[in-house]
C-alpha cells in the first residue's frame, strides 16, 4: 500500500468522525453523564474515523478525489488529471463543509457571545480598567524598573546557560551527523526527549521549578533554560543539517576524525546562524520571563499579579508601560543584530 | 617522465563493484592497475561512475564487493583497501592519498593558510588541531607547497575570496600538506574557465612530474585528456570499455565511449 493512503485515511477520517459526533449530539442530546463516558466517546469517534477512512477509500477508488487526497497525493499523481476550481470539485466542499460545521462547534465552545461583549455594565468596567491603565501611578517606576532589570537577567542567564548545552546537543541531534546504526538510536533519544521538553510550556517549567527550588527569579530562570537548550537545540541542529556537503568532503579526504570534520567543516559554516538564533531566543525569553513571573517565576511578572490582583489599575498601567518599552527595545536590537549578521 | 612502463603498479584494482543503497549500480566490476608515478586520466559520461571510482579508493564512499591493494612502498608493504574496518585504519589510508574536487571543498570563511593545514588534520590529535596547535614545521610545509602552487602571498586571505582557479590551487596544496603518494582529482577543471583550466592542469602535471605523485583524474574533454594523460581508462554505465594510449582513442572510440553521435569539444 501507498504510504501516503495511511495519511488521506486518517484526515478523511477525522473529518467524518467529527461529522458524525456532531449529528449524533444534535440527535440525542446526551446528558452530561453521558458525555463524561470517555470510553464510550472515544469508541464512537473511533468508529466514525474507521467509517470515514472506508468512505475515502471508496470514493478515491470510484475517482472521487477527497480533501486528504488532494492533501497528501503525490505531485506525479496530481499531475495526471486536469486542475478544476476548487468549488467545483468534491475535495472542496468536502474541506469548506469541514470548516464550517468546526466554525459553529467553537461558537459553542467558547461560548461565544454579542450580548455579554456589548453589555453595559461589562462595559462600564472594562472603561473603568482603561482609565486607571491610561494614568499610570508612576511611583511604582523606580519598582518596576529593578523588577524588568531582575527579568532581563533571568532571560540573559537562561540563555547563557543554554549555549554550551545546545551546542553540543545540536551535533548530536543532526541526522547528517549521527550516521550509523548506533549513532542513529542516540540521535533518535535526544530528538524524543527534546521533544517532549519543548511540548511542555515554560510555564509549567516555572511550576515545576517554583515547588523545587521556592518561588522567585532561580526558578523562573531554570524554567527558561530548560526550554532555551530544547528550542535552541531544535534550531541550531536543523542549521547542521543543511549544510553543504562539500567542505566535509574535504577535511574527510584529509583524514579528519569526526569531531575535527564537526569543528573544521560544519562549526564554520552554522556560526553565524547559531548567534543569530541565540539573540532571537534571548530576545523570546524576556517575553516569556514577563510571563513566568506570573506563576512566581519573579521579576516584572510577580510584580504585575500582585498589583492586578488588588486592581491597583494606575500601577499595573505603569508596568505594562515598561514591559512594552522594554520588549520593544529587546525587538528592535535584536533585529538589528540579526541583520548585520547576514 | 617518471613512468616507464615496467614499474610496478602502486594499486591493483580487481573486479570493483559498488552498488548505492537506492539500487543504483554505480561500478559494475571493474579491474585495471595504476603504475607508480603516472598520470591516468579516467573518462566517460556523467554518471557512468568516474565519481564513484575515485571514492572508493579513498574510502569516501564503501565499495561493495571487489580487491582493491594499495602497493605503499617497495618493499611489497601494502594496504588492503577493502579490509579496512577501523577508522583509524581509513584515516592511515588518506594520509597517503590526497583528493581535489570539482567544487574545490575548501572551508569558505577560514583563510587559506588554514584550509591548506587541514592536509595535517590525521597527523594532528584532535584536541592541537581544534585550538589551532600547527607545529611550525607544519607551517613551513603548509607555506612550501602554497609556494609551488604559486600563491602564497594569498596566505592570509579568507578562502572564499579567491577566484575559482586559485581555490583549486590552494586545493592542491592542502592535498600536498597530506605528502599523498596517489593524488585523486575528480573533475578538477569541470567548473573552471578555460584559460584557468590549463594552469591548474599544469600544476598538477607539475605535482606529477617533480615530485613524482601518482595522478588519477577524472577528465571530460579529450583534448586535455591527450595533452596531459600518459594512459587513459574509460568507464560507460560502470563498465571498463577502453584501456590505453590517450593518442589511441579515434572518433570510433570516442562514439563507443560518449555514445553515438557525440562531438567531441575542443578547448584551448
Amino acid at each position: 500500500m501507498k504510504p501516503y493512503i495511511v495519511r488521506r485515511s486518517l484526515l478523511d477520517g477525522l473529518t467524518v468522525a467529527v461529522f458524525l459526533s456532531v449529528a449524533l449530539t444534535l440527535i440525542y442530546n446526551p446528558t452530561d453523564a453521558q458525555m463524561h463516558d470517555l470510553g464510550m466517546i472515544s469508541f464512537i469517534f473511533l468508529c466514525g474515523m474507521v467509517l470515514g477512512a472506508i468512505i475515502s477509500f471508496v470514493l478515491n477508488a470510484k475517482g472521487i478525489k477527497t480533501f486528504g487526497e488532494n492533501i497528501f497525493e503525490p505531485d506525479y499523481e496530481k499531475a495526471k488529471g486536469e486542475a478544476k476550481p476548487f468549488f467545483r470539485t468534491f475535495w472542496g466542499w468536502h474541506f469548506f463543509v469541514t470548516v464550517f460545521v468546526l466554525f459553529i462547534v467553537g461558537i459553542y465552545k467558547t461560548k461565544f457571545s454579542m450580548y455579554e461583549l456589548l453589555n453595559e455594565d461589562g462595559f462600564a468596567g472594562a472603561k473603568r480598567l482603561f482609565a486607571g491603565l491610561a494614568s499610570p501611578n508612576w511611583d511604582v517606576l523606580p519598582t518596576a524598573v529593578l523588577n524588568i532589570i531582575e527579568t532581563i537577567f533571568m532571560a540573559f542567564m537562561a540563555t547563557i546557560l543554554a549555549i554550551p548545552f545546545a551546542f553540543v546537543l545540536s551535533f548530536m541531534a543532526a541526522k547528517n551527523v549521527m550516521k550509523g546504526p548506533g549513532a542513529f538510536s542516540v540521535y533518535l533519544f535526544i530528538r524524543t526527549v527534546l521533544n517532549v521538553t519543548r511540548s511542555i510550556e515554560a510555564l509549567v517549567w516555572a511550576i515545576i521549578f517554583s515547588v523545587w527550588v521556592g518561588i522567585g527569579p532561580f526558578a523562573g530562570m531554570l524554567a527558561l533554560m530548560i526550554h532555551s537548550i530544547a528550542s535552541l537545540t531544535k534550531q541550531y541542529s536543523e542549521m547542521v543539517e543543511s549544510v553543504s556537503d562539500g567542505p566535509i568532503e574535504g577535511v574527510q579526504s584529509c583524514g579528519a576524525s569526526k569531531l575535527q570534520t564537526i569543528w573544521f567543516a560544519i562549526v564554520p559554516q552554522v556560526v553565524l546562524p547559531y548567534i543569530s538564533f541565540t539573540v532571537y531566543r534571548w530576545d523570546i525569553n524576556v517575553r516569556m520571563a514577563t510571563i513566568i513571573g506570573l506563576v512566581g517565576g519573579g521579576g516584572i511578572g510577580t510584580m504585575l499579579i500582585k498589583y492586578q490582583g488588588q486592581a491597583m489599575w494606575p500601577e499595573v498601567g505603569t508596568i505594562i508601560v515598561v514591559i512594552a518599552a522594554v520588549v520593544w527595545l529587546m525587538d528592535q536590537a535584536s533585529a538589528y543584530i540579526r541583520e548585520a549578521l547576514k | 617522465m617518471n613512468s616507464n612502463s615496467n614499474s610496478e603498479p602502486i594499486l591493483k584494482v580487481k573486479d570493483l563493484k559498488k552498488t548505492y543503497p537506492n539500487g543504483v549500480q554505480a561500478l559494475k566490476g571493474v579491474s585495471f592497475d595504476v603504475k607508480r608515478g603516472e598520470f591516468l586520466v579516467v573518462i566517460g559520461l556523467s554518471g557512468s561512475g568516474k565519481s564513484t571510482l575515485l571514492r572508493c579508493l579513498n574510502r569516501l564512499h564503501d565499495p561493495s564487493s571487489g580487491e582493491v591493494l594499495f602497493q605503499t612502498d617497495h618493499q611489497g608493504h601494502s594496504i588492503d583497501i577493502m579490509n579496512l574496518h577501523t577508522k583509524a585504519s581509513i584515516r592511515d589510508l588518506r594520509k597517503k592519498v590526497g583528493m581535489i574536487f570539482q567544487h574545490f571543498n575548501l572551508i569558505p570563511r577560514h583563510t587559506v593558510l588554514a584550509n591548506v593545514l587541514m592536509g595535517k588534520l590525521a597527523y594532528t590529535t584532535n584536541w592541537k588541531s581544534i585550538f589551532g596547535l600547527w607545529s611550525a614545521s607544519d607551517k613551513a610545509e603548509a607555506m612550501k607547497y602554497l609556494k609551488l602552487v604559486g600563491i602564497s602571498e594569498k596566505a592570509h586571505i579568507r578562502a572564499d575570496q579567491l577566484s575559482g582557479g586559485q581555490q583549486q590551487r590552494v586545493a592542491i596544496a592542502r592535498a600536498l600538506t597530506q605528502n599523498p603518494q596517489v593524488l585523486l582529482a575528480d573533475e578538477p577543471v569541470a567548473s573552471l574557465d578555460p584559460a584557468t583550466c590549463h594552469t591548474v592542469m599544469d600544476y598538477l602535471k607539475k605535482v606529477n612530474q617533480e615530485l613524482g605523485i601518482t595522478v588519477i583524474c577524472n577528465l571530460h574533454f579529450l583534448s586535455l585528456v591527450r595533452q596531459y594523460a600518459t594512459r587513459v581508462i574509460a568507464l560507460k554505465n560502470g563498465e571498463l570499455v577502453y584501456e590505453g594510449d590517450p593518442k589511441n582513442i579515434d572518433e570510433a572510440w570516442f562514439e563507443k565511449i560518449y555514445g553515438q553521435g557525440a562531438k567531441e569539444v575542443h578547448i584551448n
